[in-house]
């Protein structure tokens, strides 16, 4: 079976844990426990008829406390970018993101996504970023761990990523 | 830790397990060529927690975590490198088997000889810092937030300002694009608007009004302010409206609006109307409802006054038909007065209830001696008339023998003194009035039809008032500020029942009868107005005829009763009595004959 290590990459509390924990148990929680360090889940996934088992790295937040550690990433297969559409600032990180993750894990497949879609009202990432974002090549996805919208297809669209640019099924760790 | 000597677990083993247990970690030694790991000395007691009950002390840790495993590949290169050297793996958390979970952090390191693996589990110092990092994040979204709700009631306010500034903008350019001049005071009074067209009136730019107090910024007369003080003080009724002249290089007439600004109270809106052309046309218009003397601006009079002007053109003679009072002779004047005969004299004759020889003489002159009384030779009125207009009037009660005379004056353009043999040669033009139908004069026999031709080149027929009643209160006002000049009374206006009943009247006497009616008023008149009750009594007690119905004239028998009520009233004085009834002493005279009555 093949197992695909994808970290969750983001500033804090802009939903990482909410979106991992939506995809796997399909649970939700409004209340705040921010992630130290990291924590490991696996959801398998069919992609063209194949399993795919994510290995998801639900990291802790980006900011001034805490920079995430490059030995995290490494073995990565691809990641995800995850924004909170309601404080711009958490754009800002997640372009940083991008080039730590470049720097170590090289071009793997990655999906960027703009959580709290539910609260669409209250978005400060207007369109003409959004827009500047696939300028550069960025897929940019918008979703709600709350609601569960776009979570489902945010991982399977990167596992299907993922399986197109390593399509030998030996590669299972 | 710099050098741990290799065989502590064999020699002390105690001592070991001992360290470990305070240490809360697991030491494994890495198998040479295999995955596996070999746990040295006891457990920590969170051990089995994590990986359940032991089963051998060789275990592949690979397997217990996938954290773990993407370690030991990464640790690799410390057990490849130098002894002594180290690597955390940083912390991670893992279920526990009670349905809680653990944090661990794993150490790679390499003693001489001895790869090992440290496991421990990251005890309530990590938790504090946990708390920390977790109080500081929720402090960090609690002040995005509050600094957020203020970006956004600033964007709101900054969007409201940006559309009232827009709504402003618009409704300035409506205003502008209509060309309305508007200007907008403040609660002192000072001008906070005013726009392009308003200016423009005003004739002054906006550095000269805005700020100014609009009493001291425009140019207005004193008398001017008073009225749009008032306005302002009472814009509650925004029909009312006053009229200022605006001084300057340009002076303008300008109608002044006043409304209380919905939103301000206390805030005035102020609408100016350009008059100026307005205020002229009807200056032009008052200065055609009178001619020369003669008031009226009804469309038979200003069709007259353009005969008049004609006929004054051209040197025939004129004949003149109208009612008695209707002002034949002020027309007889105009024509002289448009005419190029104007610098020279203008004689009015009366020719009604004069004898032959007295009309002869009066017109032609005499020799002396020529008959009894003839003391000197004098000159008549055509040689006093030369180089001008001669008036007759009541040219229809000449006596035929001075119609004869008359007839080759306008011919020959000579006249023979009475008593002389030589003709003298005159040049006047001869306008003649008559209040006859002269045509049935000339069937009667009593008029010569040639002379009829002979004056009647030209012809102007005066209406008699009744047919133009819309001049009535013009000649009223007109005739009350001359009678008030004269006598110095002060009496403003006619009050709306006295011009009603001046309206509905018939007006045989035309013009004469409402002059001398208005006369008799202003000498009755005690107020600023004048009453009905001031007016001569057959207006006053007249019935009231609506003005829209046709006026019929009086029968005879009426006219000879107020004729007689007319003289008794004025006691036999006979000039009284024809100012009462508003005919002219001579017509007075005729008629006492026509209508047959004994004048005492
Ligand atoms: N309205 C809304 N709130 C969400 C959504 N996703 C997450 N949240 C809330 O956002 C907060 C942070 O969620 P987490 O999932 O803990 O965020 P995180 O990225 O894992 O945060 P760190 O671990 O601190 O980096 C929590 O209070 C969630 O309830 C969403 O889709 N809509
Ligand atoms: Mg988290």
């Amino acid at each position: 079976m093949m197992q695909k290590k994808v970290c969750m990459l983001g500033g804090f509390a802009v939903g990482k844990t909410s979106l991992v924990r939506r995809f796997v148990s399909n649970v939700f929680s409004e209340h705040y426990h921010t992630t130290i360090g990291v924590t490991v889940e696996k959801k398998s996934v069919k992609i063209d008829d194949r399993d795919v088992t994510l290995v998801l790295w639900d990291l802790y937040g980006e900011d001034e406390f805490q920079r995430v550690r490059d030995s995290y990433l490494r073995g990565s297969s691809g990641y995800i970018l995850v924004m909170d559409g309601t404080r711009r600032a958490t754009l800002d990180t997640a372009l940083a993101l991008r080039q730590t993750a470049m720097r170590t894990v090289g071009t793997v497949p990655f999906i960027a996504i703009i959580n709290k879609a539910d609260v669409r009202s209250e978005w400060e990432i207007d369109e003409r970023a959004i827009e500047q974002l696939r300028e550069q090549g960025w897929t940019v996805l918008f979703g709600s761990a709350k609601l569960g919208q776009g979570v489902e297809e945010l991982f399977v669209t990167l596992a299907t990523q993922i399986v197109q640019t390593s399509p030998i099924p030996s590669d299972s760790l | 830790m710099k050098s741990w000597p290799g065989n502590l677990a064999l020699h002390n083993e105690s001592l070991f397990n001992a360290v470990l247990s305070t240490l809360d970690m697991a030491v494994f030694e890495r198998e040479e060529d295999s995955a596996e790991f070999r746990l040295q000395g006891l457990p920590p007691d969170w051990w089995h927690l994590w990986v359940g009950p032991a089963n051998g002390t060789v275990l592949d840790l690979g397997q217990c975590s996938p954290f773990l495993r993407d370690y030991l590949v990464g640790a690799h290169p410390i057990w490849e490198g130098q002894s002594g050297a180290t690597e955390k793996s940083g912390p991670w958390t893992e279920p526990d088997r009670q349905g809680g979970t653990m944090t661990l952090e794993a150490t790679a390191l390499l003693i001489g000889s001895k790869k090992l693996l440290l496991i421990e589990r990251l005890g309530s110092g990590f938790e504090e810092m946990g708390a920390i990092v977790q109080r500081a994040r929720e402090r960090m979204l609690a002040e995005e937030r509050t600094a957020k709700s203020y970006r956004k009631t600033e964007t709101r306010l900054i969007s409201e300002l940006e559309a009232s500034e827009r709504t402003k903008d618009d409704a300035l350019a409506l205003l502008q694009h209509l060309g309305l001049a508007a200007l907008v005071l403040d609660e002192r009074g000072h001008i906070t608007f005013a726009s392009d067209r308003g200016l423009e009136i005003l004739g002054m730019t906006a550095e000269a009004v805005i700020g100014q107090e609009w009493e001291q910024a425009l140019p207005l007369h004193k008398q001017d302010r008073v009225p749009i003080r008032e306005l302002i003080d009472t814009a509650s009724d925004p029909r009312k409206t006053c009229v200022a002249r605006i001084e300057g290089p340009r002076p303008r007439w300008v109608e002044i609006e006043v409304h209380g600004d919905p939103r301000h109270p206390g805030r005035h809106i102020v609408i100016v109307h350009d008059r100026t052309e307005l205020h002229a046309l009807r200056r032009v218009l008052n200065e055609q409802a009178s001619f020369h003397d003669l008031v009226g601006k009804s469309p038979t009079m200003l069709r007259t006054y353009q005969l008049v002007r004609d006929v004054a053109q051209v040197d025939t003679t004129v004949l003149i038909e109208g009612e008695t009072g209707t002002g034949k002779e002020l027309i007889a004047r105009a024509i002289h007065s448009c005419s190029g005969r104007k610098h020279k004299p203008f004689i009015a004759a009366n020719c009604a209830g004069l004898t032959d020889s007295i009309l002869t003489s009066q017109l032609f002159g005499h020799k002396r001696g020529a008959f009894t009384g003839a003391v000197n030779d004098q000159q008549g009125l055509f040689e006093a008339a030369e180089g001008g207009t001669l008036f007759l009037d009541e040219i229809g009660d000449i006596p035929p023998q001075v119609q004869t005379a008359l007839l080759r004056v306008l011919q020959e353009k000579e006249i023979t003194r009475l008593g002389e043999a030589k003709p003298r040669k005159v040049d006047v033009r001869v306008v003649a009035a008559t209040h006859h139908n002269l045509s049935e004069d000339v069937v009667r026999g009593s008029f010569r039809a040639d002379l009829l031709y002979r004056i009647r080149i030209a012809r102007v027929q005066l209406p008699p008032l009744r047919e133009r009643r819309e001049d009535i209160p013009l000649l009223a006002q007109s005739f009350l500020g001359q009678i008030c000049t004269a006598t110095g009374k002060t009496i403003e206006r006619l009050n709306p029942d006295t011009l009603r009943l001046l309206m509905s009247h018939a007006w045989p006497g035309n013009v004469r009868e409402l002059k001398s009616a208005i006369e008799f008023a202003v000498i009755s008149c005690k107020a600023k107005e004048v009453l009905p009750i001031d007016l001569p009594p057959e207006i006053n007690n007249a019935p009231v005829v609506p003005s829209s119905s046709v006026w019929i004239p009086l029968p005879n028998r009426d006219e000879k009763s107020r004729f007689l009520a007319a003289l008794s009233d004025a006691k036999g004085n006979r000039t009284e009595a024809a100012r009462r009834l508003g005919v002219s002493r001579a017509t007075f005279y005729r008629r006492l004959v026509e209508l047959d009555i004994d004048p005492r």
